[in-house]
């Protein structure tokens, strides 16, 4: 017969615990039950997970002290280190999986948790995914404690709360979801609270797993959740009265409500002079659509469409296909796949053999694929536009999604020339106008139209003249300027 | 019942299927398999045929030859070409069409020209040249001796057409048709001489319909510019009176009077001497002065026999025409005007401002 707890009699019935407990930890050669024998308690007997812990603490924290002890309560003596009770055998095996040690206070007929996690992670470094020549060079890491402390050294106010939630019924995976009392909408935050209570999944590695399952929209390439690791820019975004979402073990927050837009602009954006930021931003437009468009255009035009072509090039362009045995379709999407796996390869390898890796590439791809008559010269300009203008957009969730767009536009180009083109950009247009991130517009300023949020759009106009939040993101308080006494 | 969220998609899909880019047929143009031609040049063949040629392969490094074809109907000939060459030729590259000026001065070229105008493939920037002698000699024997010749050809159009710089009359296809079809204005041509080795340009066709009645060269084609088409000249010579200006600019004002009997031209031209070689001294104020008066004097009476004989052959190049347009009143019909205008009497005055390239004294 098992023994329960009794609220009443305040009885954690010790043995049957204890019994309990190890059961559960049968098999783990890294959990330890050691018994102490000190001053006035008969015995303690602790529990933990000799990997979790921070062995220097666990001596300075409980062992040296309960060797002093001459307390009544166990509690008591400890008093470097946060003591909690602990009410269920559940949430004992919790604590004890998340870096706890339990004891039992046999005196007061008590089990008590003490968090000594091991602070196992890297240091604060640069960021790898978002570069910036100016402004802060931190950037989060895999601990979210830290994390929340880079964002509350950014903002230090009282308003900026955080709710704690655990997802996946493996990873227990810990999500802190942060905003600004009284600036943020709240209907963001109840909306993103429904959301991470309703995921139900096992494990939870990354961030953007996270997002997956609380996308409002799931079969669409566009990211609804931004991903980044700066801490500036997450403060950034709390400021202008969007949420933020920890994920512990990922460096990566996720900010909500965003806009399509959003995935055009960089941080270092706001630290440039305006005009120069505005004219690195149009350039990023400007580059998204070459990159989807240009190959397609080409394909449009060797397959349909020569009368556009300019003399000059026509020549060239002749030149140059009158040799080649493929169809402009299959000689464009060749390259395309040709420079993904390229990509890819480099991406996944080391350094060093990344660098190989290019070199051989871009011969392979450059002057071998012309000297063997597999591609046209022309058609290689163009792949290097349109494989640097990738790299302009700053997302790199959305460079990968640009890919797929750019094969689905060639295609539609190879069945209806440069008219396929345009069905497939209002495709996209349609498409865009019709998504939500965190139930709010995907594509505003633009549609619904916000006239007045156009200065930070398209470009980004001077930060005197933003005086306001962003009307989309129906901020509580609407003015960034302070009313002066 | 579509979302209203898609409205927008479904508008836009209505606008693109009326603007007529919805078509589902789509024409298979693999460059590699295609010849899209640059010229076509027309020229009068036996029994009131077309003889047509053209050069193929166009812009491509292989051994080039010139196709030929007597037909009765211009687009007989684009099909024929096909049949005798290995690529289908195109014609929506097409940049020159070349005619020749016997088959201009026996009228008739509307729809020849209307042909190729109406065809949506080709641009409605084609230049239109006349051909004074045999092109297709020209071109043949340039076949070895200058790679794409055509391609030149229609650089070198484009370069005067670009700049206006009053070297030639150059006129596309458009231009050519909105002045046929307008009762008030009759259009213009440029005129090249070609024989075996050469292919200049000659002067400007004069155009009553689709006919060519007049031909002008030299000094009158260069007035001409300075009036009617590109209002600048980069080099004005007039060897009669050793002179050469440059840079002229003109400004022509014209007034017709009420009943159509008189015409004042008013020609303001500003420019530089850049060239003399008479016996005057252009240092002199006094003598700068009287070598302007002997060219205003020259250009009038150049411009007057000009004048002349556009209205004894009843041609209105210079739109003159137009000013008879007034608001709120009826249009005069074609054979209105022309009576008026062959009996005009016209007053030309010019009126030169230069600068001399030298000091010149001044009169206290």
């Amino acid at each position: 017969m098992v023994e329960k707890y009794d609220p009443q009699m305040k009885s954690y019935q010790l043995p049957t615990w204890l019994d309990e407990l190890k059961q559960k930890l049968n098999h783990m050669d890294d959990a330890e039950v050691v018994e102490l024998r000190m001053g006035t308690h008969a015995s303690v007997h602790l529990l933990y997970i000799k990997t979790l812990i921070d062995h220097e603490r666990l001596n300075e924290a409980i062992i040296q002290p309960l060797h002093r002890c001459a307390g009544n309560s166990l509690s008591s003596c400890i008093t470097n280190a946060k003591v909690s009770e602990v009410t269920s055998i559940e949430e004992a095996q919790q604590k004890i999986m998340q870096g706890f040690i339990l004891l039992n206070d046999s005196v007061n007929d008590q089990w008590l948790g003490v968090q000594l996690e091991t602070t196992l992670g890297r240091a604060v470094e640069s960021s790898q995914t978002e570069t910036v020549i100016y402004g802060a060079k931190d950037s989060f890491s895999e601990q979210i404690d830290k994390n929340i402390t880079m964002l509350r050294r950014r903002l230090p106010i009282t308003t900026l709360k955080s709710e704690s939630f655990t997802v996946g019924s493996l990873s227990k995976t810990k999500v802190v979801l942060l905003y600004i009392d009284g600036l943020t909408n709240p209907k963001f935050i109840s909306y993103a609270r429904k959301k991470i209570e309703s995921v139900n999944f096992d494990q939870f590695l990354d961030s953007s797993q996270l997002a997956a399952f609380m996308e409002d929209h799931h079969h669409t390439v566009f990211p609804q959740f931004l991903q980044t690791d700066r801490p500036d820019a997450c403060a950034y975004a709390l400021g202008e009265g969007k949420l933020t979402l920890l994920v512990s073990n990922s460096p990566f927050a996720l900010l909500a409500p965003i806009t399509f837009f959003h995935l055009f602009q960089s941080p270092e954006d706001y630290f440039l002079r305006w005009t120069v930021a505005s004219f690195l931003r149009l350039i990023r437009y400007g580059s998204f659509i070459v990159s989807l468009a240009l190959i397609p255009f080409y394909v449009a035009l060797t397959t349909f469409h020569y009368q556009m072509v300019p003399l000059p090039i026509l020549f060239v362009l002749l030149e140059s296909r009158s040799k080649l045995p493929f169809t402009p379709f299959v000689e464009g999407l060749s390259m395309i796949v040709t420079l993904e796996i390229i990509k890819e390869a480099s991406l996944r390898m080391p350094t060093k053999t990344s660098q190989t890796l290019g070199v051989i590439g871009g011969i392979v791809i450059g002057q071998a694929a012309v000297e063997a008559g597999f591609a046209s010269k022309i058609l290689i300009v163009l792949m290097g536009i349109s494989a640097i203008a990738f790299f302009l957009v700053p997302n790199y969730q959305m460079t990968k999604s640009m890919v797929l767009m750019q094969v689905s536009l060639l295609i539609l180009a190879s069945f209806l020339g440069l008219p396929g083109i345009v069905i497939g950009l209002i495709g996209i247009l349609a498409h865009l106008h019709g998504l939500t991130s965190l139930g709010q517009p995907y594509f505003a300023p633009v549609a619904p139209f916000y006239g007045k949020e156009w200065i930070d759009l398209f470009i980004r106009g001077p930060l005197i003249w933003m005086r306001t939040r962003p009307d989309y993101l129906k901020p509580l308080r609407k003015w960034r300027q302070e009313m002066k006494k | 019942m579509v979302p209203y969220k898609h409205y927008s998609l479904l508008a836009i899909a209505c606008l693109m299927w009326m603007a007529g880019c919805s078509s589902p047929y789509v024409e298979n143009n693999m460059i590699e398999e295609i010849a899209p031609v640059v010229f076509w040049s027309v020229d009068k063949g036996t029994e009131g045929k077309f003889k047509i040629s053209t050069l193929v392969p166009p812009l491509i490094q292989e051994k080039k030859r010139l196709l030929t074809k007597e037909v009765d109907l211009l687009k007989q000939g684009g099909k024929e070409f096909n049949l005798i060459y290995n690529r289908e030729l195109k014609q929506g590259q097409l940049r020159m069409v070349l005619i020749n000026e016997e088959l201009a001065k026996k009228g008739d070229i509307e729809k020849l020209v209307n042909t190729i105008l109406v065809d949506p493939d080709i641009s409605m920037r084609v230049y239109l040249l006349i051909v004074r002698g045999n092109f297709d000699e020209y071109i043949n024997n340039q076949l070895t001796k200058q790679e794409n010749q055509d391609y030149f050809l229609y650089r070198m159009l484009k370069h005067y057409e670009d700049h206006n710089q009053g070297e030639m009359s150059i006129v596309n296809i458009h231009q050519f048709m909105k002045k046929l079809y307008s009762p008030l204005e009759d259009p213009i041509l440029p005129v090249f001489q070609s024989d075996k080795n050469n292919f200049n340009y000659v002067g400007t066709a004069f155009f009553r319909k689709d006919k060519e009645v007049m031909f002008i060269q030299n000094v009158e084609d260069e007035i001409f510019q300075l009036l009617g088409n590109d209002h600048f000249l980069k080099v004005l010579a007039i060897p009669k009176l050793s002179v050469s200006l440059g840079r002229v600019r003109s400004d022509v004002r014209m007034k017709l009077s009420r009943d159509y009997s008189s015409l004042s031209l008013h020609v303001g031209l500003n420019g530089r001497i850049e060239e003399y070689q008479g016996e005057k001294e252009i240092q002199s104020e006094e003598q700068l002065q009287h070598v302007i008066q002997e060219i205003e004097g020259y250009l009038e009476e150049q411009t007057s026999d000009l004048l002349k004989r556009m209205q004894r052959l009843k041609v209105d190049p210079l739109e003159v025409g137009t000013h008879s347009l007034k608001p709120f009143s009826k249009e005069i019909t074609e054979k209105q005007w022309l009576k008026y205008w062959g009996n005009m009497k016209i007053n030309v005055d010019y009126d030169i401002k230069i600068q001399p390239l030298n000091n010149v004294e001044r009169l206290m």
